[in-house]
């Protein structure tokens, strides 16, 4: 039940310096952390430019963190954004679940592939030569 | 919903046969305009078969933050279109909606204009 991963990706004021982003990174990890989640990987994508305009802003410093963690723990998470003035934007969303099926369907998949293949080969060999003793 | 999962499921075990798109020729069929037989001889013209690019790559999960393959199946100024522009097939192209829909939310993607 517990083992749900998430993916949070937030966006921070252009205008903090890059230790500023740290420190908040940092602070939501420790948020993360300290409510018995669990965080697997933190990716700095750095500035980049924004599809549109928020809060008069044109380009905003994106940061994903990726998760293991509850839904009530990720909901205060949420929260905290909201109050959080240096962050401008962010998105949460449980990615375990489809992960899995995408695994499952490239299991199934290969498995299909493999089978197929065994088939054609066995069919499409008409003299087998000098392999009987 | 069930006839979808019913369909899926049959389509694994005869896959043999060719790429796996949903429904034999039937989607491209209503992408052209096939729906009226008797006009003599000239009937059939042949339009390029749409393959889904999801199915054909092989790509299980649409990350909503692959922005450079979003891009392929949005234009300029974020509309989603139907899924005849680009044949997708009825599975990934709700799997695509969603993405876009989330790389819009966090601004990867813009919403309508500019």
């Amino acid at each position: 039940m517990s083992n749900r991963v998430y993916e949070i990706l937030f966006i921070a004021d252009p205008d903090l310096g890059e230790t500023e982003v740290d420190a908040l990174t940092e602070q939501v990890q420790g948020f993360v952390e300290k409510d018995g989640g669990r965080v697997e990987q933190v990716e700095k994508w750095g500035k980049k430019r924004l599809a549109y305009e928020v809060r008069r802003h044109r380009e905003g410093y994106y940061v994903l963190i990726v998760a293991e963690s509850t839904g009530p723990l990720i909901k205060e998470v949420e929260r905290r954004f909201k109050v959080t003035d240096g962050v401008i934007l962010y998105l949460t969303v449980r990615v375990d679940e489809a992960l899995r099926k995408a695994e499952r369907r490239k299991a199934r998949r290969t498995l299909a592939e493999e089978k197929r293949r065994s088939r054609t080969r066995a069919g499409t060999s008409p003299k087998p030569e000098g392999v009987q003793p | 919903m069930s006839s979808e999962s019913t369909n899926s499921s049959s389509e694994s075990p005869g896959s043999g046969r060719s790429r796996p798109s949903f429904g034999g020729g039937r989607p491209s069929a209503a992408g052209g305009r096939g729906a009226r037989p008797d006009r003599g001889g000239k009937r059939y013209f042949f339009r390029r078969r749409k393959v889904c690019k999801f199915c054909a790559d092989k790509i299980d999960y649409i990350d909503y933050k692959d922005i450079k393959l979003l891009s392929q199946f949005v234009p300029e100024r974020g509309k989603l279109l139907p899924r005849r522009m680009f044949g997708t097939c009825a599975e990934h192209q709700r799997k695509l909606t969603v993405a876009v829909k989330r790389a819009r939310h966090i601004a990867l993607l813009p919403f309508m204009g500019d």
